[in-house]
């Protein structure tokens, strides 16, 4: 956890780079025709769901399989209150809502499932909650407009850069407070909770609070990407909302990035983006089986994570390559 | 909310539930069997079935055999495929723990779902049996003679689990390492060896039930995320990793699908069994059979 004071100046610097980019990237090309500026936003809203989930999974120990649930409650509420008149177009308050609607839900279903419930049937229990609000969506009558779904008039889209900048903008906060939380005290016990309950709750940790929080804090940040992909979509229903790719996608990217670290799920959002876009590019008819191939080979041959092999005793890349030393990155 | 008019219609929405719920339970019994000695959550339980479906599909297409004789074909194919399975993928990555499993198996799902729509297009296929239009009627119940050959099939593949597990040697150990993985290694058991037959049983029981579920079903190449949904939630009715367990839960969350579709609508019906999963789930955790254990410290 400690880390030198110059590494962690080099790393803050080259993370203010990075945001100096996104933020002015945009801003230099044609933002509406560039495509890469779309592959950002998708990115940045990717970012925030990866870290979502690690903050509960990979940080506590407790892996959801739900956060798709966290994610339509988000689309659905931004939609209703559109519909209802109370929320305007890109409104932070419906947006703040919409978070805190999936975080109130987070802490109702967390509080019986994460007392009672440890390791796979916590998974599945969340899966459960996931395919319940959508089939009670579905069922929702008038309240959520059952499979039609809820459309949202899309005459008021001007640019895709307000999504770009509030994505970028959701994205850096979910890590700021992600990279405080894991180097305070709430940090060493979710680590502790993970590695062992039954000894952290012996070391006197409240370890049903810290698990609400984390994964509370995960469900809050996935809200805030469904209410913004909500006002991208303009039209919600259930298969797009509560579609099981919103957990897929983000899980396979923490994993592919490493478990449990900081920077491993940014990095695991980036290449398999990258892997999947370039895959699209080669062979448009087949990219759905190579990206399921991939998938199969990125647990084959990469289990721990891009950031084992860039940390691991037994794998120093970075420290191999001895020009690249300083960017080796400590866990 | 509608009220049952009589007993007959009673025990007709009883035992479509029985005759869905076999269905579901060899699903369940391959889904605990490979949960209980690997600790996987083996998410493509239902695209391995819907494989087998178009199997038979094209078997039943492309040949006059009787579709029945599916059951007896797939069985072979399936466990030689389940073996390959755990020896070219799962072996390494189990080493690995819970987390790359369960991705492992979500991929594979990805790939055969997308395979099986390039080789066979996503249109929705059924296949027709003999038996496809009779029904056998009891009184004032009707009995669909397909479903009643599924259901009886899937008792049998049940009892020659129940008696593998329980009468051979290798059964012996297979129980043992779902007891306990590092105590049956220390006893000679060779723990890839158990978890290379048991995924092998997991998976042939699949084809079993992907059979089971194309002659009474039309499917297209999505429609095994619902089946993987459903077994879990008949593995969490009978408990994780018992045997007889998920038979029972697989049949109980037929009879609750197809009551609450009769009581309330079809639509309710799926919110029905999962809001029960979810009591089950935190209620009882051990399923409703399972015994209670201590937690080991």
């Amino acid at each position: 956890m400690l880390q030198e004071p110059l590494k962690r100046k080099t790393h803050l610097s080259i993370a203010l780079a990075l945001v100096f980019f996104f933020v002015i990237y945009p801003l230099l090309v044609d933002a509406e025709a560039s495509y890469l500026v779309f592959l950002f936003y998708t990115a940045f809203m990717y970012v925030t769901l990866s870290q979502g989930w690690n903050i509960a999974a990979g940080y506590a120990g407790q892996v959801s399989l739900g956060q798709h649930a966290f994610f339509g409650i988000g689309c659905y509420v931004t939609a209703i209150t559109w519909r209802a008149g109370t929320a305007g177009y890109l409104d932070p308050l419906a947006m703040l809502m919409s978070g805190a609607g999936a975080a109130v839900v987070a802490i109702v279903v967390g509080l019986p499932l994460l007392a009672k419930l440890r390791g796979d049937y916590f998974a599945l229990g969340t899966l459960g909650l996931g395919e319940i609000l959508r089939v009670a969506a579905l069922n929702g009558g008038s309240f959520t407009e059952g499979a039609a779904g809820i459309s949202i008039p899309s005459d008021v889209y001007q640019s895709i850069k307000p999504y770009y900048f509030i994505a970028l903008l959701i994205s850096v906060l979910t890590m700021l407070s992600l990279w405080f939380i894991a180097h305070s005290r709430i940090g060493l016990a979710l680590v502790a909770i993970r590695e062992d309950e039954t000894a952290a709750s012996a070391n006197g940790i409240p370890i049903l609070r810290y698990k609400i929080l984390a994964f509370t804090l995960g469900a809050f940040v996935t809200g805030l990407c469904g209410s913004l992909n909500a006002y991208f979509v303009f039209h919600i229903d259930t298969t797009g909302a509560f579609n099981l790719n919103w957990v897929i996608m983000p899980i396979l990217m923490v994993i592919l990035g490493g478990v449990g670290t900081f920077v491993g799920p940014v990095l695991g959002v980036f290449s398999l983006i990258a892997a999947f876009e370039l895959i699209r590019l080669l062979t448009p008819q087949l990219h759905p089986i190579f990206s399921g191939a991939f998938i199969i080979l990125v647990t084959l041959f990469l289990p721990d994570g891009i950031m084992s092999y860039l940390t691991g005793h037994k794998n120093r890349l970075l420290h191999k390559l001895s020009p690249f030393k300083w960017l080796a990155l400590n866990k | 909310m509608t009220t049952f008019p009589s007993a007959s219609v009673f025990f007709q929405v009883l035992i479509n539930g029985v005759l869905l719920g076999c269905m579901y339970g060899v699903a369940a019994i391959g889904l605990s069997l490979i949960f209980g000695t690997m600790r996987i959550i083996f998410l493509a339980q239902g695209a391995v079935m819907i494989l087998a479906a178009y199997c038979i599909y094209w078997m039943a297409t492309l040949s006059p055999i009787n579709p029945f004789f599916g059951f007896l074909l797939i069985l072979p194919v399936f466990l030689g495929l389940g073996w390959i399975m755990y020896k070219g993928l799962f072996q390494k990555v189990a080493k690995a723990g819970a987390n790359p499993s369960l991705l492992l198996a979500f991929g594979l799902m990805v790939l055969l779902e997308h395979v099986m729509s390039l080789i066979w297009s996503p249109t929705t296929r059924s296949v027709i049996t003999s038996t496809s239009t009779s029904s056998l009627t009891l009184g004032s119940i009707n009995i669909s003679v397909t479903r009643l050959i599924v259901a009886a099939v899937a008792l049998m593949a049940t009892a020659l689990v129940f008696l593998f597990l329980k009468k051979t040697m290798l059964g012996k150990a297979v129980r043992a390492a779902s007891e306990d993985m590092s105590a049956a290694a220390l006893l000679g058991i060779s723990p890839t060896y158990v978890s290379a037959v048991t995924f092998a049983i997991g998976i042939a029981l699949a084809g079993v039930a992907g059979v089971a579920a194309c002659i009474t079903y039309p499917f297209d190449p999505f429609f095994g995320f619902l089946f993987s949904l459903k077994a879990l939630i008949a593995v969490a009715f009978g408990g994780l990793g018992s045997v007889g367990g998920p038979l029972v839960g697989g049949v109980m969350l037929g009879v609750l699908e197809s009551m609450s579709a009769y009581t309330f609508s079809a639509g309710w019906a799926d919110a029905v069994a999962y809001a029960a999963f979810l009591l089950i789930l935190i209620l009882r955790p051990e399923g409703m059979l399972g015994r209670r254990s201590i937690e080991k410290v």
